[in-house]
């Protein structure tokens, strides 16, 4: 059975949960709970409410990403 | 997680693969015009389970059938109703097999005629390109190589030399314990080459080509499963799972 693919979109973080979560607000208004990714993890790169940040989602689960890049 | 599989497990894998080649021949072999979707459902689900095996994808949840039957402008996951074919109906078929606790994944597309003419129509080379494509894909599916270089082989040869589409919703994936696993095995190229994974020896993966004669857009169907093209034109689908090993691909599914 084919799969549907992950996506990229960008977001701005909302506010900072425990254990690297992140609640982040997308384009279109959504809230959704992302967590970093483990590079980001592993480069110790800080994430504060207010940052623009780009999240990988599934298809399948609209409630939650994966942070994966801080930009500028 | 990318689940590496052991020589027993890819034995077993081996065996499943062949169950689900041989149903899905038979199946492929049946398609007629007349031939309603739904008897070709019980036909592989009868196949299979003479075979010793239990249908794959009825463990997915919220779908109760053997196969996704694809025709004409339907791209994949088309539910098997009571259409029956007719000439020139371009039927894609998806079949699963969970056999000792492993899945594969197989897929194949057929134009239905009765008569065989000499002249080759453009719906028959769509379908030879997505084989082909499908080929050299599995060909790049060798030790050292990335996945990237499947989705740029599968790419180059859908969309660059012959101008079809390949859709960028839906891609392949690992198969193993799950229907569905670690990593993903697009046909296009996402990100660059080196920022995909590395090919392992273990993997097991199911390259699918799926691609459209017009645009890549494609709707979600009122049903909630069928997956259609935007413009209505014809959709391909090929699919086979295959194994890394230390010389050339292992296909588990022929």
């Amino acid at each position: 059975m084919a799969h549907q693919g992950s996506f990229e979109t960008d977001g701005i973080v909302k506010e900072a949960l425990p254990n690297t979560l992140f609640r982040v607000q997308l384009e279109d208004g959504s809230l959704v709970v992302c967590h970093l990714s483990g590079k980001m993890r592993m480069h110790f790169i800080k994430i504060l409410p207010g940052d623009k940040v780009k999240i990988e989602m599934t298809p399948y689960d609209k409630s939650r990403g994966r942070i994966t890049f801080r930009y500028r | 997680m990318i689940n590496i599989k052991s020589k027993q497990e890819l034995e077993l894998m081996k065996h499943g693969g062949h169950i689900l080649s041989l149903v899905l021949y038979e199946v492929m072999g049946s398609i007629r015009p007349g031939v309603s979707e739904l008897e070709l459902d019980q036909l592989a689900e009868k196949l299979i389970i003479e075979k010793g095996a239990q249908p794959g994808f009825k463990k997915v949840k919220g779908y109760y059938h053997t196969i996704c039957m694809s025709t004409n402008d339907a791209v994949v996951h088309g539910i098997p109703g009571g259409y029956k074919f007719k000439e020139g109906d371009v039927v894609g078929v998806d079949c699963g097999v969970f056999y000792k606790g492993f899945h594969t994944d197989m897929a194949e597309t057929k134009l239905v005629k009765s008569s065989k003419p000499k002249i080759q129509s453009p719906v028959e080379k769509f379908l030879e390109v997505g084989k082909y494509a499908l080929n050299e894909g599995i060909k790049q599916a060798v030790l050292g190589n990335r996945i990237g270089h499947i989705s740029k082989a599968i790419q180059d040869i859908v969309e660059v030399e012959n101008g079809y589409s390949v859709v960028r919703s839906l891609i392949g994936h690992g198969v193993g314990r799950e229907l569905h696993e670690e990593p993903e095995v697009p046909g296009y190229l996402v990100s660059k080459i080196e920022k995909t994974p590395f090919l392992k020896e273990g993997m097991t993966i199911a390259i699918e080509v799926i691609y459209n004669m017009g645009s890549k857009d494609v709707v979600l169907d009122p049903d909630g499963w069928t997956i259609k093209t935007q413009d209505g034109k014809i959709a391909g689908l090929f699919e086979r799972t295959v194994a890394i090993t230390k010389g050339k691909p292992l296909l588990i599914t022929s």
